[in-house]
């Protein structure tokens, strides 16, 4: 078995590398907003992001997950172990050439739609064109527009609502006190459910939609009011500064993008692990495989390592450019980029949070509330959106050829 | 290291905005000490100030351009972007009114101002000094109530464009009061035309200033 020891170590280098990929470009570009607009010091967004994203990734992190990332190839693919092999490595590491080549050129993809890529290159050199599930790849491409303009009009209209019921009234500062627990609410209502819905906590305990939506609600009435009384408790009131109280929100906010964040994204470089641990095991794979929990501390730590390493180099350069971005614009993009990615989950999407906060700051742009935005470069980066998918399966189509000569 | 998510933010033409209005600020000063210099008696200086101004004007050009420079098309600013690029033009006049004035003034290097006017003339410079100063804390209301979108804000912002109004209405009787002195006075038909658009030169720096304001309150607007 020395062969499979290989690979194994191999896949374990590779993942690792993916892992640290997810933490240097995704985490920092959804901490960015927090960082940006003052609500957490880089310090401290190093540690939020590091430690939630290892809770997140441990502990709800998927203890099954699917072989082929969004079931995008058809599992017999996998049938023959040897090819099985060789494909979730030439996955697994064009995925993680592709981010980095990305974060390399400073372009926002997504890692999702890294490996979804990377997998359709595998499927299609293990078992021809026939073996990838061409509809679920339109709603890879439905992604690529309804994300970023879904979360464009939920910004927009969150910033709206803002400007309108509290900066534009006699006594902002009042308002907002009053208005806080609806949007510490709504907030957390959607935290709730996309912790139910979206990540596999739901699954784990057996709560589904049915049952989430009156918890969530439920803990958005509760946590709404005790949040703001926590946040009239942390505000300077002489200050009489509205955005200070925006500020309080967004932590809130800023620890649930890194929770979700772990529970989701760790799959990303995990599950193609998931499949060589398990493949040198036993010898087989069906549809779905376990991760053990050590695997996803695994995964864990690799992403907080890349944000340790990377990541907050990123993040110290977005807190001191992004100064125009102030908490009430902030919370607005985060807002909007987690409802977003709630939504899109539930609808079955394969959403990226990248693509949401994009798509976030342009509208509170398009709502006047950012002193310049460069409108124009969604074309750009809706470019490398797309490319990204051929891209990472061109690449992995390349490794699994070069693999298999030598394996 | 390039960060993927930076490129969609721009610098805030704001930034630009409040070191164009330093600028001017610190030309209107340097323009007041020449003029006083110019009134007063063996002014040895005068073409020192004037290099001064130049230099100035030449530093608020660069900004100028690098502010219409790095907005590219398809910027979404908080403000509409001609409306901007109208009030910087305002901005600018304001120095450009200034350099004249002292270029005007150096044609005739001596007794260009007649002794009967000295005090007149010093008024009406001093009149327009005031919405010059203005200028750099209207934009500084202006970035804040874009921040904000607080009413309070707004009516700052407006006061001190009511305020600009106001000043534009003072220098104007200064510059007429000048006008009517140096035709109702014995003086020599060159002095009169030099007079006359001296005047007219340094109570256009106010004008400006005035649009620049009337800019800004088409910014502001709801």
């Amino acid at each position: 078995m020395q062969f499979d020891l290989i690979v194994l170590i191999v896949g374990f280098f590779f993942g690792f590398y993916m892992a640290w990929n997810i933490g240097a470009n995704d985490v920092a570009n959804s901490m960015a907003t927090a960082v940006g607009a003052k609500a957490i010091t880089l310090r401290q967004a190093v540690i939020i992001a590091g430690v939630l994203n290892l809770v997140g990734a441990t502990f709800i992190g998927s203890h099954v997950t699917n072989t082929i990332r969004k079931g995008i190839v058809s599992a017999e693919v996998l049938a023959d172990p040897h090819l099985a092999l060789i494909g979730s490595l030439s996955a697994l590491l064009a995925a993680a050439l592709w981010v980095s080549f990305a974060t390399w050129k400073s372009l926002p993809v997504s890692t999702t739609h890294s490996i979804v890529g990377a997998m359709v290159g595998f499927g299609i050199m293990g078992g021809g064109f026939n073996m990838v599930r061409w509809g679920k790849l339109l709603a890879v491409v439905a992604s690529w527009i309804i994300s970023p303009v879904f979360a464009l009009v939920i910004a927009f209209v969150m910033f709206k609502i803002i400007v309108k019921s509290i900066l534009e009234q006699p006594d902002p500062f009042e308002r907002a006190f009053k208005g806080a627990p609806f949007f510490i609410g709504i907030t957390v209502f959607v935290a709730v459910l996309s912790l139910f819905l979206k990540t596999p906590l739901g699954k784990k305990i057996g709560i589904e939609t049915a049952g989430a939506i009156p918890i969530a609600l439920f803990s958005a009435v509760v946590l709404g009011l005790v949040g703001t009384r926590l946040v009239k408790w942390a505000v300077t009131p002489r200050l009489r500064d509205v955005e200070e109280i925006f500020r309080k929100i967004q932590i809130g906010t800023s620890c649930y993008v890194a929770l979700s964040q772990g529970a989701n994204d760790v799959a990303n470089a995990i599950g193609p692990l998931a499949v060589i641990y398990f493949l040198v095991k036993t010898g087989t794979v069906g549809e779905q495989v376990p991760v053990p929990v050590f695997l996803l501390a695994f995964g864990g730590v690799g992403i907080v390592c890349g944000i340790a390493m990377a990541g907050s180099r990123v993040m110290e350069t977005l807190g001191k450019k992004i100064t125009t971005l102030s908490n009430t614009r902030g919370f607005s993009v985060d807002f909007a980029a987690a409802t977003t990615v709630l939504t899109a989950s539930k609808l079955g999407l394969p959403v990226s949070t990248t693509h949401a906060a994009v798509g976030g700051v342009l509208g509170v742009g398009l709502a006047r509330g950012i002193a310049a935005v460069n409108f124009r470069i969604i074309l750009q980066i809706t470019w490398y959106w797309i490319l990204t998918v051929p891209a990472s399966a061109i690449t992995s189509m390349i490794l699994f050829k070069i693999l298999h000569r030598i394996l | 290291m390039r960060i993927p998510f930076l490129s969609i933010f721009i610098t805030s033409p704001f930034e630009g905005l409040m070191e164009h209005a330093e600028r001017v600020k610190e030309c209107a000063w340097v323009f007041q000490q020449a003029m006083e210099c110019y009134v007063a008696e063996k002014c040895v200086r005068f073409e020192a100030f004037r290099t001064e101004v130049d230099k100035l004007e030449h530093e608020a050009d660069a900004v100028k351009r690098r502010i219409r420079g790095h907005l590219p098309k398809g910027t979404l600013l908080a403000v509409d972007k001609f409306q901007l690029f109208r009030y910087l033009r305002e901005q600018d006049s304001v120095l450009d009114s200034v350099q004249d004035a002292l270029d005007w003034l150096s044609y005739r290097p001596i007794g260009g101002i007649p002794k009967p006017l000295e005090k007149d003339v010093l008024l009406l410079v001093d009149s327009v000094i005031e919405p010059i100063e203005v200028l750099s804390q209207m934009v500084m209301e202006a970035k804040r109530y874009f921040e904000s979108f607080s009413e309070k804000q707004r009516v700052v912002v407006k006061n001190i464009i009511r305020e600009l109004r106001r000043f534009e209405h003072e220098s104007d009787q200064y510059e007429e009061a000048i006008k009517k002195k140096v035709f109702a006075g014995e003086f020599d038909p060159v002095a009169v035309f030099h007079m006359i658009r001296l005047a007219e030169i340094i109570g256009a720096i106010a004008d400006h200033a005035e649009n620049a304001g009337d800019m800004m309150r088409a910014m502001v607007a709801k």
